[in-house]
């Protein structure tokens, strides 16, 4: 019968000796070094996320695998991460040691890693490029926020800003020109709304954290900042008590939009395209975004000078991690050295990814045919300070677990936008929320 | 017979060892028949046994163990007891959240069941195009939540949204039904009622195609009001669909993210924030994996007591 001949013909001598066979093809496969790369090092690695267009990824494939390696050192793999559960995709990764030799990810999680024992550090590298000249194309500073106690725990990739953007037309119209200090820009944001249009334009709603980088940017500017010289919440101080009443009178003079607290980024860019936002807070990207055809009009503010006479801003250095789950830690350096060599067109090509961390990028003729390029670099940059401001420059662990996109950042930014609290009430909030986050 | 006999029958026929034949009890071959069935049985059930186990019950004991644990999303942590969980129900933000998720849920389950009953009510009248109704209608419910979302911040975010510029031209002034508390607690819930009356229109219709006709011709001649037909008729004959369908509403809406957190984030200044948004934030925006992961127990908890309760409920509609 059919039947009986079919199950005949796979008894289970005849199933063993097939699952035999696969066992010992796989075990050959693993066994070979595979490909053209037959009796080189392992490859490494190397993760990156989609840190700008469409295009940014294809690009940064292609200049990753034109990487030839010397001789004993491992070729590099590319694997693109998405942002969502980002965080998850790398801590599964590298606790299992399957993750990467290299990559970007979060701007605080290299600290994170680092306080796992999971970072190779990066002191070696950068003595390596102190002497092929890529150590002193960093913006001055730059580098050192990277530093802990332990060592380098990453190198500057790219640089996320928050910056002052206007729209020329606007404030002509208003017959205002662009505000240099805290008293000015109220007269600005004063002007701007006899003409219906709001000064002090921000969002903090549903996955925006702009408006809480933006408060704490305010702080900065004035000598103050969240966390003191011993990487403690140092949140109610007379600096930032004094920056936060700034910001209150603004919403209650109503020179903000009363529904910018729950403002997404592209409500934020629905405001600036219906010509609502006359003068606000953004990142370097506002002008390429959704904002429709008043992207010729906008314009990068200078920094504001703060009552106390300082300047400061508020960046994010995104950076590069080794990893010491890496086949060999001269090929992750090798790797590095000729990627930060080689990834100009990053910039050149307009992928849209953020500010360069190297001075030759930001002097290409390319990245320079942006004024407002130009306006970020040569007046922002110099006073930009980081999360731990202003007790020091370097990132640390808590960072990532106390105010980077933290619930109680959200609440003091929505608390203080909402104008139904006062400065030293929400500062004190802050503080106790981060103190209970800190570990 | 007796009430306890057939009752007895009932079962014993129901577990498959019934002997209302002969009565004789079972031969030898019989009893090692049976032996190889029961073997047989649990043969072909336990590798979707062990999948089960796989699927559900390890990622809730290892959750569980999570929950006692003062780690983050990069590390174990320590043990801790039942620290998280005594240290999330003493801060007002569980309280909170936890007053807002009732709310939520009550006015998701009861105003999306009584929009989905007035609505298979209209259905079952023969209107023109009944049946392009009920797919418009469904249409909330098909659409991905993420769509709705993003469509409804799009008409109530911005002053120069569709509904502000209604409400400001209706005389009601610059209404913020997003960055006010009250009006954004509001919004979620009604946002909740819209994405769910289709499912409750769909149970409920059922329901009814399943109520005897000749129970509503009698009740007329019996002289009873469209009221008292609705009361003390439909109502009670559909009771055992209502029940399940307030348990399933009941779970979606304490266990909807994607609804508030697409729409306010839990803001502004979390008078939208529910439990399972706590919860989201807790462990992946503050890191704190042990007290977010307590606090989805102790609504699991929640959820299986108020299941348990409304489930003895169906079981006591089935009585009567």
């Amino acid at each position: 019968m059919a039947s009986q001949s079919t199950g005949s013909s796979f008894s289970r001598r005849g199933f063993l000796g097939i699952a035999g066979g696969v066992a010992a093809t796989a075990a050959l496969a693993a066994c070979s070094t595979g490909g053209g790369s037959g009796g080189s090092a392992k490859g490494i690695k190397f993760w990156n996320m989609p840190w700008g267009g469409t295009e940014f990824n294809p690009l940064d494939k292609k200049i990753t695998l034109a990487y030839a390696p010397k001789s004993g050192l491992g070729a590099a793999t590319y694997q693109e991460i998405q942002w969502a559960n980002f965080t998850q995709t790398f801590s599964s990764a590298v606790a299992s040691n399957t993750g990467p030799a290299v990559s970007s990810g979060g701007g605080t999680q290299a600290f994170q890693f680092a306080n796992q024992g999971k970072i190779a550090y990066a002191d070696n590298l950068l003595d390596s490029w102190k002497k092929n000249g890529i150590y002193d194309d960093f913006f001055d500073g730059l580098v050192d926020t990277m530093k802990t106690d332990k060592g380098y725990a990453a190198v500057p990739y790219n640089l996320d800003v928050r910056i002052s953007w206007y729209n020329k037309t606007l404030l002509s119209e208003a017959g205002v020109e662009p505000p240099t200090d805290w008293d000015s820009y109220r007269n600005v944001c004063a002007a701007l709304k006899k003409n219906g249009v709001y000064g002090f334009g921000l969002g903090s709603g549903a996955g925006s954290f702009t408006g809480s980088h933006i408060l704490a940017a305010f702080m900065i500017n004035n000598g103050g900042g969240l966390f003191n010289a011993d990487k403690k919440p140092d949140c109610v101080t007379p600096e930032n008590i004094e920056a936060m009443q700034f910001i209150l009178d603004l919403v209650k003079s109503g020179y903000s939009d009363p529904a910018a607290a729950t403002y997404t980024s592209a409500n934020v860019q629905a405001q600036w395209k219906a010509k609502k936002f006359g003068f606000g807070w953004d990142g370097a990207g506002l002008a390429a975004g959704a904002v429709g055809d008043v992207a010729g009009d906008l314009v990068v503010g200078s920094p504001l000078t703060s009552p106390s006479g300082k300047k400061g801003g508020l960046y994010f250095p995104n950076n590069i991690m080794m990893y010491k789950n890496t086949p060999s830690q001269a090929s992750s350096e090798a790797f590095l050295t000729y990627y930060y060599q080689n990834m100009k067109d990053l910039w050149t090509k307009k992928t849209g990814i953020g500010l360069p961390p190297l001075k030759s990028i930001a002097d290409t003729p390319e990245f320079k045919a942006d004024p407002n390029n130009v306006k970020i670099i040569e007046e922002w940059q110099p006073i930009f300070k980081t999360w731990a401001a202003p007790g020091g420059d370097g990132l640390f662990y808590n960072i990532a677990n106390t105010v980077d996109g933290t619930a109680p950042m959200i609440t003091f930014a929505q608390s203080i936008l909402g104008g139904s609290t006062t400065a030293k009430s929400a500062l004190t909030t802050l503080q106790t929320s981060m103190e209970g986050l800190m570990k | 017979m007796t009430t306890e006999s057939v009752t007895g029958a009932l079962k014993r026929a129901r577990s498959g060892v019934g002997n209302a034949g002969s009565g004789r009890p079972p031969s030898n071959r019989e009893r090692r028949r049976r032996v190889t069935h029961s073997r047989a049985f649990v043969f072909f059930v336990l590798p979707s046994l062990i999948l089960l186990v796989l699927l559900n019950l390890y990622p809730v004991i290892y959750a569980g163990l999570q929950s006692l644990r003062n780690g983050d999303l990069l590390s174990a942590g320590n043990f801790v007891g039942l620290n998280n969980y005594i240290a999330m129900v003493q801060t007002p933000a569980f309280w909170h959240a936890a007053l807002f998720t009732v709310v939520f849920t009550l006015v998701g389950v009861f105003g999306s069941w009584a929009i989905g009953l007035a609505l298979a009510l209209l259905l079952r009248t023969r209107i023109p195009a009944g049946g392009l109704f009920k797919v418009l209608l469904l249409l909330p419910w098909v659409v991905p939540v993420v769509v709705s979302a993003t469509s409804w911040n799009w008409l109530v975010a911005t002053p120069q949204s569709p509904l502000p510029i209604l409400a400001e031209a209706l005389g009601l002034g610059n209404v913020l039904f997003l960055a006010n508390p009250l009006l954004a607690q509001v919004t979620v819930c009604v946002f909740k009622v819209w994405i769910s009356f289709p499912f409750m229109m769909m149970m409920m219709s059922s329901a009814l195609a399943s109520v005897d006709v000749n129970v509503y011709e009698a009740s007329k001649v019996d002289g009873a009001t469209a009221f008292q037909t609705f009361g003390r008729i439909t109502l009670p004959m559909i009771s055992r669909s209502t029940y399940i369908s307030w348990i399933l509403m009941t779970i979606f809406c304490v266990n909807d993210f994607p609804s508030i957190f697409l729409l306010t984030g839990g803001g502004p200044v979390n008078s939208t924030q529910t439990l399972v948004v706590l919860a989201y934030s807790t462990v992946f925006q503050n890191f704190q994996t042990g007290p977010g992961v307590a606090i989805a127990f102790m609504m699991t908890i929640v959820l299986v007591i108020i299941a348990t309760l409304l489930y003895r409920q169906i079981r006591k509609v089935n009585i009567e």
